[in-house]
């Protein structure tokens, strides 16, 4: 019987399941939106990754990551659960074993994760603000009625892309109706949008690191044929973009899984089991801290962000 | 006649000088009351008597004064000015005085003292018993006890943060102002998620100040903010025992962005750069410590 393993790595914007087996090669995958419900999301998600899986195995092991890792194993009883960045890089590694740099911009958060030797050295991530990520790209494709889809093959058009502030979104943003207001072409202002995405980047994320050669660029935004085509002309160097490079996270993960000693036989029963979440403001003292009760078959499982144990109660 | 009371807001100075003031007190024999841990209430206060541009750490101040305002007769507010002319202290707590003095209708307690201008804190301590209506030579008792009892304290915290050093754990070096280390919503998340991490966290502050004020010209020697000063003492004064470093500043503090981008150039050290708004949500820090501990145990592994 062949072993296999499940990898899902839940974002803001879209959630990705790979299943993998014994060789890390990837059996079947699933890239679809969140639509701001993780948990129906991801019973979407298993619902098909069930029906694609071949009868002849049995599932071992299950990892999650990204931003809602946690609710997520906890519904899925993963055996890991980990952050975002060693999922990343485990599985670029496992695609790239040489890469240096992993450039990623996701639906919120965009980071650079530098390689030595096959060893994660340093990284960095997008502070306070969501500021050039993929939202902001999919808000404004919205704002100008463009398909996201069509956004990079749109920007790769424009001869001359025009100036758009790249400090901040919010300044961005008030650059971008000011130059559509006095008439530049759409496929000029969508190329300075990439191009403004780019240097945010270089600019906030990657602010002094040292960029080195092999470059691999992934997650959601990696897709966009308009931002690529600055990466490469800004840091003047080749760039890599796997096919599988927006299921990297979910990739990593799973291959941790495969690694966790700790495996059984799951089911992916998780379809079947009401699952729900209630969020109230504690009142017990005067932090008033943001509580969320999670519930398994209306049986309380877990309670988070409570500082004190009297939200738990 | 009823005991006077004084108001110590639970910020900024208050973690300089921690039990200090509260021991001159009880020898005078006047109440103090500390304002209680900073809790949501205290920051949204503070929000509200404060502008967006102002740092964190004023805003939860502020908060404090708020919560003690109707509660005693007096807000404690020291002004030191420097501690000598390379070691200046940041203007923000220079204007803590004017700023609770325009916002609040409450009386200050107050000192001002230059020790560049050979004044020195036993000065400021019996002004402000006089002020009072209390002997100098009743003060100057008091002040004598004050100061030995927190200088124990001192000895005390210093000795269990080297013992600390000496933990079989990851050890991490945590490069931040007590005032935000210790704040229930600034730096203590971040040290309980450490701990759930199993990590041995070093306070950089926790240390005789005047080593590491010393040790931090082999790192600058330009830097003249006192504070900042000891901070990145410490990094040279631990270097060959720690596996990381992590520097916590609150947004948007003028000296920490100068002083940890000017360090982050010069040290050869995995570290992380926490820079800690009003955020309610934990999740970010936690991703970003969890990373930056993955990072560590794999560079250990390694070696």
């Amino acid at each position: 019987m062949n072993e296999y393993y499940l990898g899902v790595d839940i974002g803001s914007i879209s959630t990705k399941g790979v299943i993998i087996d014994n060789n890390n090669q990837v059996i079947t995958s699933l890239y679809i939106w969140t639509e701001g419900n993780p948990i129906v999301a991801v019973k979407k998600l298993i619902r098909e990754l069930k029906a694609k899986m071949p009868k002849d195995g049995k599932l071992l092991g299950i990892g999650t990551t990204g931003s809602a890792r946690k609710l997520i194993g906890l519904m899925l009883g993963a055996n890991v659960v980990k952050n975002e960045i060693t999922a990343h890089a485990v599985g670029t590694l496992s695609k790239h074993k040489d890469v240096h740099t992993i450039l990623e911009i996701g639906g919120q958060d965009s980071k650079i994760i530098i390689i030595d030797n096959g060893v994660v050295v340093d990284y960095s991530m997008n502070t306070l603000c969501a500021a050039g990520t993929g939202s902001f790209l999919t808000s404004q494709a919205k704002r100008l009625g463009i398909p996201i889809e069509d956004f990079g093959e749109l920007a790769l058009k424009s001869k001359n892309p025009v100036k758009i502030a790249a400090r901040c979104t919010v300044f961005a943003e008030s650059d971008l109706i000011h130059k559509a207001q006095i008439g530049y072409l759409k496929e000029d202002i969508i190329a300075g949008l990439c191009k403004s995405i780019v240097l945010n980047y270089l600019n906030n994320v990657g602010k002094g690191k040292k960029i080195r050669e092999p470059i691999v660029f992934q997650g959601g935004v990696s897709k966009n044929k308009g931002v690529l085509k600055y990466f490469k002309e800004v840091l003047d160097a080749p760039i890599i973009v796997d096919d599988d490079s927006h299921l990297m996270g979910a990739i990593g993960i799973a291959i941790m899984a495969k690694k966790n000693k700790n495996h059984q036989i799951f089911e992916l029963d998780a379809t079947d089991v009401l699952f729900e979440t209630k969020g109230s403001e504690c009142s017990k003292c005067s932090n008033n801290c943001e509580v969320l009760k999670i519930y398994k078959d209306h049986e309380l499982v877990d309670t988070w962000g409570n500082r004190c144990p009297k939200g738990s109660e | 006649m009823d005991k006077i009371k004084i108001g110590i807001p639970r910020s900024i100075p208050y973690y300089y000088f921690d039990k200090k003031w509260t021991y001159y007190f009880e020898k005078l024999n006047i109440e103090v009351i500390l304002s209680p841990k900073t809790n949501k209430k205290i920051i949204n206060d503070g929000l509200n008597y404060t502008n967006d541009e102002m740092c964190l750490s004023l805003k939860i101040y502020m908060g404090h004064v708020n919560y003690l305002k109707d509660k005693c007769d007096y807000i404690l507010i020291p002004r030191i000015e420097n501690y000598g002319v390379a070691d200046q202290t940041c203007t923000n707590f220079l204007s803590l005085y004017d700023l609770v003095k325009n916002t609040f209708k409450v009386k200050v307690l107050n000192y001002n003292i230059v020790l560049s201008k050979r004044e020195t804190e036993e000065k400021g301590f019996i002004k402000i018993g006089k002020s009072l209506g209390i002997k100098t030579s009743v003060c100057k008792r008091a002040y004598v006890y004050a100061k030995a009892m927190s200088e124990k304290d001192k000895k005390k915290k210093h000795l269990m943060n080297l013992k600390k050093l000496l933990s079989s754990k990851l050890k991490i070096l945590m490069v931040g102002h007590p005032y935000n280390i210790e704040d229930e919503y600034v730096g203590l998340p971040v040290l309980k998620t450490l701990e759930k991490l199993n990590i041995e966290w070093i306070n950089a502050y926790d240390f005789d100040s005047s080593i590491t004020n010393k040790l931090s010209s082999k790192l600058s020697k330009d830097i003249y903010w006192k504070y900042s000063k000891e901070l990145i003492g410490a990094i040279k004064f631990v270097e060959d025992k720690i596996d990381g470093i992590i520097f916590v500043s609150s947004f948007p503090c003028g000296p920490d962005s100068l002083v940890n981008d000017l360090v982050i150039r010069k040290i050869n050290f995995p570290y992380l750069n926490l820079v800690i708004d009003d955020l309610d949500s934990l999740a970010g820090v936690e991703t970003r410590l969890e990373s930056f501990v993955d990072i560590i145990e794999n560079a250990k592994a390694k070696s």
